[in-house]
């Protein structure tokens, strides 16, 4: 089983879900083998669920959350949330929102 | 056997003879020169020795290459079979429908750097295929790209490059051209199609491969063309990834079996020189003997 951060939140796939494609927003994927458990960040990307209980996650960029380093991750949201205050064109705006996403999730990530 | 000993050392005779010397020494001292002036016998050596010195640095060099374009295929190969992996859930889901009827063509070659009613316009990235193009549809070139390989190719790069083609170029159908890579000798021309979202909505609902796609669900609040759109996007820049990768190991594979067969090459000229020259050195040395012989018999008898 495996969880991925859609767009509409966290969805739970199991074999027999039914197909569906979602596009899916910064956040942790969690891949549920038996017993083990692996968290993977993933940055953005797609999910297709086929009819034959076959499912693929794409993604941009996947790190494994170890892998996270948490000073970083801090420093990041730091930077742009300021950029995100001091945005004046809408692009601006836009790219600063994007990196206030991304590293939010980073850092959720890291302490959920 | 003076003679003998300084011709071994290839010393150059420049006609500085001073010594009285019986006169088939003199001849023999005259073979070694690079002119062979009239009454000599045999062929320098010293031309062929000067031909054996320039193959063996040709095949030095083209060793030096192969050893590169070999380590320059091992770094890339990897990460061009680990990028097959891309594009291949795409595929999953919307198939490959190669044989779709579009309007609007849009071929995308990619190639090395140091190669009716249908509307076909090109994207070129890479030094050959501008060449090769510019001659045949230069009005059909919409964007010209080159030095792809200068800095190690990544993602983010090849993201970039597909941004400014979808803004730039207006498309139904994008096919990329690229030379697949099956073995360090074995490279397939292969075309991979992306269609455009409309086009995929309208073929979805036609039926066919595409029809199963109405089976899936779409998560999410956006509509199924801003899926689809953001999906064909996504999906080409994962497909142009894999064959800038591709063609980039296809490229090194060639470059690295050409130097192969060119230093093997250079290698069998040189031994076959390397037999000439003794051939005419041991011919000189016995042409030397017999007059040596016949000489020392003339003056006794």
């Amino acid at each position: 089983m495996i969880i991925v951060p859609a767009t509409t939140g966290q969805m739970g796939v199991l074999p027999g879900h039914v197909p569906t494609i979602a596009e899916l927003k910064p956040g942790v994927m969690t891949v549920h083998e038996g017993t083990d458990v692996s968290k993977y960040f993933v940055s953005s990307g797609f999910a297709f669920i086929h009819a034959n209980s076959v499912a693929d996650v794409i993604a941009v960029e996947a790190v494994p959350v170890d892998h996270l380093d948490s000073n970083l991750v801090q420093k990041g949201l730091a930077e742009f949330t300021q950029k995100l205050g001091s945005a004046s064109t809408d692009l601006e705006k836009a790219e600063a929102q994007i990196g206030v996403d991304v590293y939010s999730a980073m850092n959720s990530a890291l302490t959920g | 056997m003076a003679m003998a000993a300084l011709r071994r050392e290839g010393r150059r005779f420049a006609g500085s003879i001073t010594a009285p010397r019986p006169m088939p020494d003199i001849r023999s001292a005259l073979i070694s020169e690079e002119q062979v002036p009239l009454g000599v016998r045999s062929i320098s050596t010293q031309i062929v020795r000067n031909r054996m010195k320039s193959v063996r640095n040709i095949q030095k060099i083209t060793k030096a290459m192969k050893m590169v374009a070999a380590s320059k295929l091992r770094a890339i190969q990897t990460r061009a079979e680990n990028s097959r992996g891309l594009w291949q859930p795409f595929t999953a889901l919307l198939g490959d429908t190669p044989g779709v009827e579009v309007k609007k063509n849009v071929i995308v070659t990619i190639s090395s750097d140091k190669g009716p009613e249908k509307e076909v316009k090109y994207v070129i990235l890479g030094e050959k295929a501008k060449a090769q193009l510019m001659r045949d549809s230069k009005k059909d070139i919409e964007l010209c790209i080159t030095e792809l390989q200068k800095n190690p190719l990544n993602y983010t790069q090849v993201a970039v490059l597909a941004d400014d083609i979808l803004k730039n170029v207006e498309f139904d159908a994008l096919r990329i051209v690229f030379n697949k890579f099956q073995s360090v000798v074995a490279f397939l021309p292969t075309m991979s199609t992306v269609l455009s979202p409309e086009v995929v909505e309208r073929e979805a609902e036609a039926g066919g491969t595409l029809g199963a796609l109405d089976s899936y669900e779409i998560e999410g609040g956006e509509t199924k063309g801003e899926i689809l759109q953001n999906l064909a996007e996504f999906q080409f820049s994962c497909v142009m990834f894999n064959a800038v990768l591709e063609n980039a190991c296809s490229e090194q594979g060639a470059r690295m079996s050409a130097m192969d067969s060119s230093s093997r090459n250079a290698g069998d000229m040189l031994d076959r020189l390397t037999i000439f020259y003794n051939r005419t050195r041991q011919a000189s040395i016995t042409t030397e003997l017999i007059e040596i012989i016949s000489g020392a018999s003339a003056l006794e008898g």
